[in-house]
């Protein structure tokens, strides 16, 4: 029983990871809408504020925020499309296994994002960031990409039936993640200390446990509805 | 013993009735073809035996067990296909196939006599945006059948179909002879033969239940639906 259902988390994992290579549809607009919000943090603010690491963090997460909603957004339109996923709905296994599917794609195409975006903050805002950042970054944008995806992908169910979803996942979305963003954006500028003592850190970790426990019990009813 | 059963099964869209205190029972093996216009609640009803969505009221017993979030391994049991393909049109026919053979616990071989079987062999490795809207539906029915269910439910099996797909399709229908089939169309025509009884849906309620071997054809159901409905 549990066999099958890891069985039914990784194959959808892994279907929405090779839909994504083969169309790159939601790498390409993400990608995009990164590097112009990072273009115009630039062009805003480079040469005004002298505090260009404050500026640096604070481009990284809100093109990442951005992106990743858009990406969400994409990725359920695969899913509504054929109705395709009513298909994944007669799975003989819990419906959540959907949701946990879903999101472990998503944590990996959202650290995705947050790489590139750090190579348009490096390379347009000229932010300074060392290698031990990296390092914490290596950590962080997983974790953030797992509050991020969390919410999500349950949001994107809940709208999936909506007239509006795309224009209404953003309004639900941005709120709801500012723990992540707050968090992202304070660990973001601990480099070089022990950042998993940080109050931030833990922040990061209880909202992803929370979310994901509550998408987890959830998803079967928000989906049915 | 009844395979499928519906007691007093009604769903509601807010005011609106999907159906409305249907009870029935299918035995094992039986083909059912639900009849009536745009709107009688054919699709719906599927939809609640398929478990994509819950009664409002009533109770569905597959084998004697009820219908239970507890349980979804009863789903091993079932086969849809609907009006939508439940398809991803990124993926090839194969790759497609074999996502619901992992989902369903199925040997991947089975993906190929599977596309053997419903005519699709030589286009396993392309894109299903390149398939016609017959092939689509074919490869949905290989999808539907992939873990060999026990309970096949088609929603207008036949709408869109041209000769050819249309001739694979009721093959393939008729090659289950121990599946338990309920399918819906408003093509009674064409429906009539394959069917051991007709259920009649009209306004959400269940009409009339006939049985084909007691019935002159489909004329006369047509007849009969149109001069009294309401009546069971």
């Amino acid at each position: 029983m549990i066999r099958q259902y890891l069985r039914a988390v990784r194959a959808i994992a892994a279907k929405d990871l090779l839909l994504e290579a083969r169309g790159k549809r939601r790498a390409n607009g993400a990608a995009v809408l990164a590097l112009l919000i990072v273009v115009i943090f630039s062009f805003v603010f480079v040469r005004r504020v002298d505090e260009q690491a404050v500026i640096a963090r604070g481009g990284l997460w809100i093109a990442l925020v951005f992106a990743t909603t858009l990406a969400l957004s994409r990725g359920i339109a695969v899913e509504d499309a054929n109705a395709a996923i009513e298909g994944l709905m007669l799975a003989p296994v819990d419906r959540s296994a959907i949701y946990l599917g879903k999101v472990c794609s998503s944590t990996v195409f959202v650290t995705a994002i947050g790489w590139v975006t750090l190579v348009a903050v490096t390379v347009f805002l000229g932010a300074p960031f060392e290698p031990a950042l990296l390092v914490q970054l290596a950590v962080v944008f997983p974790l953030a990409a797992i509050g991020f995806s969390a919410a999500g992908v349950l949001l994107t169910a809940l709208t999936l039936n909506s007239q509006v979803n795309e224009s209404l996942l953003p309004v639900l979305l941005v709120p709801l993640v500012v723990p992540v963003i707050l968090a992202g954006i304070e660990l973001t500028g601990l480099a070089g200390g022990p950042f998993w003592l940080s109050e931030w850190f833990r922040i990061l970790l209880v909202y992803d446990g929370t979310v994901i426990v509550t998408g987890w019990v959830s998803f079967e009813f928000v989906i049915e509805a | 013993m009844a395979f499928l059963s519906l007691s007093s099964v009604s769903k509601y869209f807010g005011p609106q009735v999907g159906v409305e205190g249907i009870t029935v029972d299918v035995s094992r093996g039986e083909t059912v073809l639900l009849f009536g216009h745009n709107g009688s609640g054919k699709t719906t009803l599927l939809r609640l035996i398929a478990t994509l969505t819950r009664p409002s009221e009533g109770t569905i017993s597959l084998q004697d067990t009820e219908f239970s979030r507890d349980r979804p391994t009863q789903r091993g049991d079932i086969g849809f296909v609907a009006h939508e393909t439940y398809l991803y049109e990124q993926l090839t026919a194969l790759e497609n196939l074999r996502l619901h053979a992992r989902l369903h616990g199925v040997e991947l071989s089975r993906c190929e006599s599977q596309l053997d079987a419903v005519g699709l062999t030589d286009r396993g490795s392309d894109p299903v945006s390149e398939f016609s809207h017959g092939m689509a539906k074919r490869l949905a029915l290989a999808r539907a059948t992939l873990h060999d269910p026990a309970l096949l439910l088609l929603d207008e099996p036949f709408t869109g179909l041209d000769e050819e797909s249309l001739l694979r399709v009721t093959d393939q229908l008729r090659e289950l002879t121990e599946t338990t089939i309920v399918f819906a169309t408003h093509a009674i025509d064409r429906g009539f033969d394959y069917a051991d009884r007709v259920l009649v849906l009209d306004g959400g309620q269940l009409t009339r239940d006939i049985d084909t071997a007691q019935c002159p054809g489909p004329d006369a159901i047509k007849q009969d639906y149109v001069n009294a409905p309401g009546q069971l």
